[in-house]
């Protein structure tokens, strides 16, 4: 069976360190996102597990295997690259026979496992084509196939998507799904989309900065981000963000700043009261016509079944919100709002931990 | 649409285009032309040297075409016993014909350039993805050959006929000269090309992205396999092209060969230059015939290859 386990893995190259320390446990059959900013490390944990890049410390267990330092065509993995790394000299079924011929498989095999994996993916006609004369799409299929025909127990993907265009990407990722349900395997699946985490993984990774940042649900993250970064990673438009301090009233705690009062939950800790905090809420959780905030519309983004409303209030602070499309603003409206309460975030203005 | 207001007739732009075409055409075409006269014409006064008798090689005024075409510079050339009949020149002054050259010239040729791209190319593979000698290496590797050839040619004498020697006898008790030997002209040719191969097989092996050797690595491909299987076949044009570039050079090579040999070896640039006799000065019809006969296999290795070559000097293998 194929968990993967990462224990303290660091990588340095030269004096800089790209992962510091990542624990990680990747339960078999799971299909795990790892999502950050480019350049945080998620390439390079990946590429770890892989056996391309030698980890500097830490160790690798694939299975019951310690992999850390074993060849990457021995540790029993598939892998898809950004750029498809497709052979271009060699037609679409020699690119998908390739790991079989390395294994001296028997060229019977080969022609079965090959059209087993073809009809798979829906490319038998390309066969015979060359990468190069095959579009986008097909040659995302192409690369899928070479990989599953080896029956590989770990996929390892390195945004494979990023070179489709926006609409056969949104196609693929169904298609990604619907592929781990059939294969079972472990799918780590690295991406810097977070809506592409958001709608395949079963949980997702937030790296940045070499560290996790948060491991969960998909929907968990979004709900309950632990971090101010994770927070506003997650979700479009980007989460509000507001710096104020928290205080206790008598209706309840309140977050306020010099132009702007809101309650919040009674749930929010008694601790926090009189702290400093950064608030955070998502453009849905922003109503508008209730409350007593006012300010000013700015610009409407019509997105078809909902409007996005950006809009700026005391010090020229700007804020969005997800309004029904129904509902008609207009540049320099006025216009009243407040925050769900149940659905503030309170981050640390420091270090940007979540508080509630 | 409002774009429709600007845009004149299409007839009315093909015809303006077309005028415009026409006079750049014309004059650029009677440039290129021109100078392309200027640029062939020694050629053709070599190819058509090698059909004329003594009588005509300089001539005042020159003879555009041989008045009276001949075969005999080709006959002197080819034939083993120059004295037969039909060469009535003062051919036994020149003991010499082409097939011993021709042959040293294409075992040294073949040979060096062989083994230079075969060495060039696992070097330039090695710069290349594993940084060997460092960053600044690959942008020195030319640098070896801005040294003259002559500075070179006699401590490479020295080398070959008295260090090398000297060495064998004291340590093997074998006297082993490089002199005058094919093999010592190889060894050199591809240490003076190699430098060529690195350079022109680095551009070519830095255009195969790491992903797809790294696809291979995954599925458990070695390095030589994936060497083998993904990276020589994707840089093949690129073997080709640098086989040809220094292969040309090695054929044209002519100073190091002069020093480093005679009589045994000789290649044949050194063999067009030992046609001159006491009497008539430089033998400039069998020059020419053996020039012609240097330059056909040549011309008949780029056209046989032609379509490597384009490949090759495009660099753009990879892209899709």
């Amino acid at each position: 069976m194929a968990r993967i386990v990462l224990k303290d893995l660091v990588k340095e190259f030269g004096l800089f360190r790209a992962v510091k320390g990542i624990n990680l446990d990747i339960q078999d059959g799971e299909f795990l996102i790892m999502v950050g900013p480019s350049g945080c490390g998620k390439t390079t944990t990946l590429n770890m597990i892989s056996g391309l890049v030698p980890p500097t410390s830490g160790s690798i267990t694939i299975g019951d295997k310690d992999v850390t330092f074993m060849e990457p065509g021995e540790r029993g993995l598939g892998m898809m690259f950004q750029d498809l790394a497709l052979f271009p000299h060699m037609t679409v079924f020699e690119n998908v026979a390739f790991g079989l011929r390395v294994k001296d498989t028997p060229e019977s095999e080969i022609k079965e496992r090959v059209h087993k994996a073809a009809d798979a993916m829906h490319i038998t006609p390309l066969l015979s084509k060359r990468p190069g004369q095959c579009s986008g799409g097909e040659a995302q299929r192409v690369a899928l196939a070479r990989t599953l025909v080896t029956n590989p127990e770990v996929y390892l993907m390195d945004e494979p998507l990023s070179s489709l265009d926006a609409k056969l990407r949104i196609d693929m990722r169904t298609e990604l799904k619907g592929l781990h349900k059939r294969l079972k395997g472990t799918f780590v699946y690295v991406t810097h989309d977070q809506a592409e985490a958001m709608t395949m993984a079963d949980r997702i990774v937030v790296i940045n900065g070499g560290r996790i940042e948060q491991l969960g649900e998909p929907l968990e993250i979004y709900r309950k981000p632990a971090t101010r970064f994770v927070a506003g990673f997650f979700g479009m438009p980007t989460m509000n963000f507001l710096e104020g301090e928290v205080a206790a009233a008598d209706g309840g705690p309140l977050f306020t700043n010099a132009a702007i009062r809101v309650p919040l939950d009674a749930t929010t800790p008694a601790s926090l009261a009189g702290r400093k905090v950064v608030l955070g809420v998502r453009s849905e959780h922003v109503e508008t016509g209730t409350g007593t905030n006012s300010g000013e519309v700015r610009l409407i983004e019509p997105l078809g079944d909902a409007s996005l409303v950006f809009f700026e209030f005391g010090d020229a602070t700007r804020l969005v919100a997800k309004v029904d499309p129904d509902l008609e603003f207009k540049s320099n409206d006025k216009l009243t709002f407040e925050f769900d309460p149940g659905n503030c975030h309170l981050f640390d203005t420091e270090s940007g931990v979540r508080l509630n | 649409m409002t774009d429709d207001i600007y845009k004149p007739s299409a007839d009315a732009v093909a015809k303006r285009h077309k005028a415009r075409f026409d006079k750049r055409v014309i004059v650029r075409h009677a440039f290129l032309i021109a100078w392309a006269l200027v640029v062939m014409f020694p050629i053709y006064w070599m190819l058509q040297t090698s059909f004329k008798d003594s009588g005509e090689w300089v001539t005042w005024p020159p003879h555009w075409v041989p008045h009276e075409p001949t075969l005999k510079n080709y006959e002197q050339i080819f034939t083993f016993n120059v004295q037969q009949a039909g060469v009535a020149r003062d051919a036994t002054e020149q003991p010499f014909n082409i097939w011993g050259s021709l042959a040293d010239s294409l075992i040294i040729c073949t040979f060096s350039s062989l083994i230079a791209l075969l060495l060039g190319t696992f070097l330039a593979y090695s710069i290349s993805r594993f940084n060997v000698g460092g960053k600044r290496f690959r942008h020195s590797v030319l640098m070896i050959r801005m040294i003259p050839p002559i500075v070179i040619a006699i401590p490479v004498l020295m080398y070959f006929a008295v260090i090398i020697p000297f060495a064998t006898e004291s340590v093997f008790g074998t006297r082993i000269s490089l002199f005058d030997t094919r093999i010592g002209v190889i060894m050199l040719y591809i240490a003076i090309s190699l430098p060529f191969v690195i350079w022109m097989m680095l551009a070519f092996i830095d255009e195969v992205p790491y992903t797809v050797e790294h696809a291979a690595r995954i599925m458990g491909a070695s390095r030589m396999y994936t060497i083998r299987k993904i990276v020589l076949p994707l840089v093949a044009s690129g073997m080709v092209v640098t086989f040809l570039f220094i292969f040309i050079l090695n054929w044209a090579e002519f100073l190091l060969a002069l020093t480093l040999t005679h009589p045994d070896v000789s290649t044949l640039p050194v063999l067009l230059n030992k046609f001159q006799s006491a009497s008539e000065g430089r033998l400039y019809g069998p020059q020419a015939a053996i020039g012609t006969v240097i330059t056909i296999p040549v011309v008949i290795m780029g056209i046989l290859i032609q379509k490597h070559l384009v490949k090759g000097f495009s660099f753009g293998m990879m892209r899709r």
